[in-house]
């Protein structure tokens, strides 16, 4: 049986893709918020 | 803009026309003019010294910081800051987004002025100025230096910006056919301008790479034509918004009132593109940080003030941006594009001046010589662009 080897995320690429997985889920996220009807004028000229 | 005069036949016709734009219009005493002219006027006099006696006589350049506040500021930052000409280009020519149309004039122009004014700043830094024809004669010139491209891509933009505003000079200058042909010439300079364009912002990042011993690790990266790139979208349109805000302010007489309307969605859909553009280029930095493992770095002084320029003056303002479209804040978008701005000034000085030799004893500060000839080069830009809009068709086309 193969015994466990434990690879620090650190030392890898691990990290990099883990951040790139945030960047296109919040990317994605902030181009809805973004493409979602918006709200009144506030302080626009009138 | 004087809208009833006869088409100009002759040299005479134009000569007479000219000197006539040329004499002043308006009130003297104004707070900008009390404070630019004296400024201006010291300037000149601290240039004449300077050419006079050697850049030593009147600014803290020394041998291992040749770079200062005029090349770091004027020619590195400012055109950064000139990068909405080729964006708004882009956007308004290539995919047709009518809604950016009105503000293509201001806005080429303040790019043309830009480079003409800050790439033009060079010439003052350089210890040899006569030199300066030699990459575009073929004289002694390094054909695979970074500079070369740049010095090309200045003069070759500078055109282009040039033949893109044209058809307005035509209209000033009341000659219809000519400005249907200027006209005509758009797309291509527009497309040989953005591509000119996107080459030199990341060309003056590339003159960094060679400075890899000498900058900050957080600042310097293999990526940072990339990140110059990027970053000069964002500051394109940051500059925009707040330079299209001033002229609103001042120039409001010569915009007609269902404009201002406009102008307001116009600022949004900017707003919006800065946020999308900074929130990329804010992942960027984090990528690059976390592939150089940087974690050691931040805990000091320089870590700090790098928190301060990516957390500060990238995110802060991105997510302002963002917040301000949803909620159709325009003061929330003018205070990110300030921020913005700032940004852009700091990660630009923060690369060729303040980071750079940042192991040395003794830091480079500039001198207030340096300083003033800055703000004079600023100014001179302003006082030209206002007789630019004051006198031809930039804030009121009919076109």
């Amino acid at each position: 049986m193969d015994s466990f080897t434990y690879v620090n995320i650190f030392e890898t690429k691990g990290l990099e893709y883990l951040l790139l997985l945030c960047f296109w889920a919040l990317f994605v996220y902030l181009i809805r918020y973004l493409s979602t009807p918006a709200k009144k004028h506030k302080d626009s000229h009138r | 803009m004087n809208s009833n005069v006869a088409p100009m036949r002759t040299f005479g016709d134009f000569f007479h026309f000219f000197i006539q734009e040329l004499k002043p219009r308006g009130p003297w005493i104004t707070p900008f003019n009390v404070i630019s002219i004296p400024v201006i006027l010291t300037g000149v006099v601290i240039l004449v010294y300077r050419f006079i006696y050697g850049l030593g006589s009147v600014t803290n350049l020394t041998q291992d910081t040749p770079w200062g506040l005029w090349m770091g500021f004027d020619v590195v930052t400012g055109v950064a800051l000139a990068g909405g000409a080729y964006v708004i280009t882009f956007v308004v020519y290539v995919i047709k987004v009518e809604k950016y149309h009105s503000i293509v004039r201001a806005t080429v122009l303040n790019g043309f002025l830009a480079y003409c004014f800050y790439g033009g700043a060079l010439l003052i830094d350089l210890g040899r100025p006569w030199n300066a024809p030699n990459p575009y004669i073929g004289n002694s010139f390094g054909f695979s230096s970074v500079l070369f491209l740049i010095c090309w891509h200045f003069l070759l933009y500078m055109v282009a910006e040039f033949l893109e505003f044209s058809p307005v000079i035509a209209e000033w200058l009341h000659l219809e056919k000519a400005r249907k042909f200027l006209k005509s010439l758009t797309l291509v300079t527009v497309v040989l301008g953005i591509t000119l364009s996107m080459l030199h912002q990341s060309g003056l990042g590339a003159l960094f790479l060679m400075a890899q011993p000498k900058i900050h690790p957080l600042w310097w990266s293999s990526f940072i034509p990339i990140l110059f790139f990027v970053s000069s979208i964002y500051a394109g349109l940051a500059m925009i918004i707040v330079e299209g805000t001033i002229s609103h302010s001042v120039f409001r007489k010569l915009i007609a009132p269902n404009s201002h309307h406009s102008f307001d969605e116009i600022i949004f859909g900017l707003g919006k593109g800065a946020a999308i553009v900074m929130f990329v280029y804010y992942f960027f930095k984090a990528l690059l940080f976390i592939h150089d493992k940087q974690w050691e770095m931040i805990n000091d002084v320089w870590g700090y003030w790098y928190l301060l320029e990516v957390i500060g003056f990238v995110l802060v303002p991105a997510l302002m941006f963002a917040f301000g479209f949803k909620h159709r804040s325009l003061n929330i978008i003018k205070t990110a594009a300030v921020m913005a701005l700032l940004g852009i000034v700091l990660n630009r000085l923060n690369v060729s001046v303040i980071a750079f030799n940042w192991y040395a004893d003794v830091h480079y500060y500039p001198s207030w010589q340096e300083i003033v000839v800055t703000l004079m080069v600023i100014f001179s830009e302003l006082w030209v662009f206002r007789w630019f809009v004051t006198r031809m068709p930039v804030l009121n086309s009919k076109h």
